[in-house]
């Protein structure tokens, strides 16, 4: 009864603080959406962003035809023709367009002719032709891409793959082309086999994910929406240790501490009321994610499959977060301590943990200390449940360094709490 | 001898940072029923000894004897039986009064008949029944103060003890407070009075000790001192006599 009780005082006590319950539910909901839009762009880069590349062609033959054909194809890739190179390379350089592909003349006779010599020469090892007159000493030829100095490291990598993969192919493909010249050279009875290599060996992408789910993978609104949902429900320390001070300084507290037996009921009753709310911020920002996203031109948030694990993993992360919230609350003395502390800790903890920026990308110590950050603990375990319809199983180990988190820290908030009642 | 409501035997407390006990063999008997005005100046140790008093602080030496038990033993029991108001106002500013009382109420484990009952009756005698439903923020000090003391009082506790329950307050909360405390005399309930306000003491108080730099001065029925200082015409002089005019701070 007396838990009730402070469950329903703690209840009163929120709607009545306006502020508090903007920075519980208006705040947070702001954040998530704000975050997603502006990593939405980011997390495209490597699965959606369409790259406006400029294409000059000096060689006008088979090879820039070739080279053009492919990357017209790419669904990331969009050549824009020009002729002059000067133009070309300023339009790079003011940033106007971020890479350039000039494929120089003579390109496709040059690339001829050297596959010509190297196959005479292989013949003529074997004995089967005379040795060519003619030398194999001609220039490699140049295929210049320009990038603009500001061009993200990761689109330079994507274009220069792309150009040397179509080269590679072509080459191959003409050498084999040549291989048959050769070999029919004289005959009428042999008739040339066109050449694709691409049926040789295919390689398929596919996601190790249930087929319901193919093709899901990590982008803004699947990270961002548990990410910062997990950091707002580690914002909860902010009215719950400030409202925990508040009464401190305020002495309601020593008359609850003068009241025998009440001591559980008061942490037992704030740690209840807290942890409901923090199951309501995960509510509405899972809602938010699945309804509101998409309407701001955002996916859609997939939850998977395992709601129960969902369940289980928010119930966790709210019992860490309002565990922590109330360490704070009783460890510190005065709200502007505490509050700072307090927030600048679930700061860090978020950015180790992976909220701000996915934990693989970041260098190897961060990624050592974000295995002590219960938001990763709590990431992870989402992610495993929305990406890989992970089984309970396999997301119990996170569950329980996050109930063990919660368990400890009110641990410690009691040993406080009990050593300053009574001095 | 009569009946302790309190028995403070010996009781000695030194704060870690301090060079000198804030409380030191102090021995204290108050009788049941008695209205017990705790005197002295400014850092004579009584608010030490009110927080061991109600267990909040553990003496380095001594024993703290309430209403019969003991606190070192039977700190859960003496606490259940008791009722302080301190002199800072205690209560949640954004509930309303009604919402206090119900919530400390159901703290000291009150049944919700019972709460009710207490609320009601103790809105009647202190004149804030109209008041009920707003929120305590918006009261002036005098309905604070009044409402701080009703949240002591709730679960009819028999020792009381009240650290300047009138502070802040005008004539007309202040002579209220006084009547209730003597009506609460009148049906047995032992109240500790700390205060600086002497006239406030001499009218209500039926016993007296004053302490001054952790030790007791005296004590003793009111009548029984001021017959003993016949020299001194009001309790201000008595106190004046016995603690110095130095200004504590």
């Amino acid at each position: 009864m007396k838990t009730l009780a402070t469950i329903y005082k703690e209840f009163l006590l929120l709607v009545r603080d306006p502020g508090g319950l903007a920075l519980i539910f208006i705040m947070p909901l702001a954040l998530v959406i704000v975050m997603a839009l502006v990593q939405d762009a980011p997390f495209r880069d490597y699965q959606e962003i369409k790259l406006d590349v400029l294409f000059v062609d000096q060689d006008g033959d088979s090879l820039s035809a070739k080279v053009k054909q492919a990357f017209d194809a790419s669904p990331n890739v969009n050549l824009v023709v020009k002729t002059d190179t000067a133009e070309v390379k300023q339009l790079v350089r003011s940033g106007a367009f971020k890479a350039a592909i000039v494929i120089p003349a003579n390109s496709s006779e040059t690339l001829r002719e050297k596959t010509r010599q190297l196959i005479v020469k292989v013949f003529s090892n074997f004995g089967l032709t005379e040795a060519p007159k003619d030398s194999l000493d001609i220039a490699a030829i140049g295929i210049k891409i320009l990038f603009d100095p500001a061009i993200k490291s990761n689109y330079k990598q994507t274009l220069t793959g792309g150009v040397q993969k179509i080269v590679a192919s072509i080459q191959a493909e003409w050498i084999l082309d040549e291989l048959q010249n050769q070999l029919s050279e004289g005959r009428t009875d042999v008739k040339k086999t066109p050449v694709n290599l691409t049926e040789i060996i295919q390689v398929n992408e596919q996601y190790a994910s249930e087929k319901k789910y193919e093709g899901l993978m990590l982008n803004s609104v699947q990270h961002n929406v548990p990410a910062w949902t997990m950091f707002a429900m580690f914002f909860i320390l902010y009215p719950l240790a400030g409202n925990f001070i508040k009464e401190r300084e305020e002495g309601s507290m020593l008359r609850l501490r003068l009241i025998s037996g009440s001591q559980f009921p008061v942490i037992s009753g704030k740690f209840a009321f807290y942890f409901m709310v923090c199951l309501l911020q995960f509510i509405l920002m899972i809602a938010v994610g699945i309804y509101i996203m998409p309407l701001l031109g955002l996916s859609k948030l997939v939850l998977g499959t395992n709601i129960l694990g969902i369940l289980l993993v928010a119930c966790s992360v709210a019992m860490a977060a309002t565990g922590y919230g109330v360490l704070i609350g009783v460890y510190f003395r005065t709200p502007q301590q505490a509050l700072s502390f307090g927030s600048v800790s679930v700061v860090i903890l978020s950015a180790i943990g992976g909220v701000w920026v996915p934990v693989y990308v970041m260098p190897e110590i961060l990624q050592t200390l974000s295995r002590f950050s219960p938001m990763s603990w709590g990431l992870e375990a989402f992610n495993d449940l929305f990406l890989r319809q992970a089984s309970i199983q396999s997301i119990l180990p996170n569950v329980l360094r996050l109930t063990g988190f919660s368990l400890v820290a009110l641990f410690i908030s009691v040993i406080i709490h009990k050593s300053r009642t009574i001095l | 001898m009569s009946t302790s409501a309190v028995h403070l035997i010996d009781l000695t407390k030194q704060y870690p940072q301090s060079t000198k006990p804030a409380v030191s063999n102090l021995t204290l008997h108050i009788p049941e029923g008695a209205v017990y005005g705790l005197l002295g100046p400014n850092g004579a140790g009584k608010s030490t000894t009110v927080m061991m008093l109600c267990g909040l602080m553990r003496p380095d030496a001594g024993t703290v004897n309430v209403l019969g038990m003991d606190m070192e033993t039977q700190s859960v029991e003496i606490r259940k039986k008791i009722g302080v108001a301190s002199q800072d106002i205690a209560l949640f500013p954004t509930l309303t009064a009604y919402e206090n009382l119900f919530y400390f109420g159901r703290m000291y484990g009150m049944s919700g008949s019972m709460i009710r009952q207490q609320i009601d009756k103790y809105l009647h005698v202190f004149g804030l029944t109209e008041k009920s439903k707003k929120i305590v923020h918006t009261f002036s000090g005098g309905m604070k103060r009044r409402l701080n003391l009703m949240a002591a009082l709730l679960h009819q506790p028999k020792l009381v003890i009240l650290d300047e329950p009138t502070a802040g307050v005008d004539v007309q909360s202040r002579n209220m407070i006084l009547d209730f405390l003597m009506l609460l005399k009148s049906e047995g309930t032992t109240i500790i009075y700390s205060s600086h306000v002497l006239e406030e003491a001499e009218r209500i108080c039926s016993h007296l000790g004053v302490i001054d730099e952790g030790k007791l001065i005296t004590e003793g029925t009111l009548v029984d001192i001021m017959n003993t200082h016949s020299d001194c015409q009001s309790l201000e002089q008595l106190f004046l006599k016995l603690t110095g005019k130095n200004i504590r701070d």
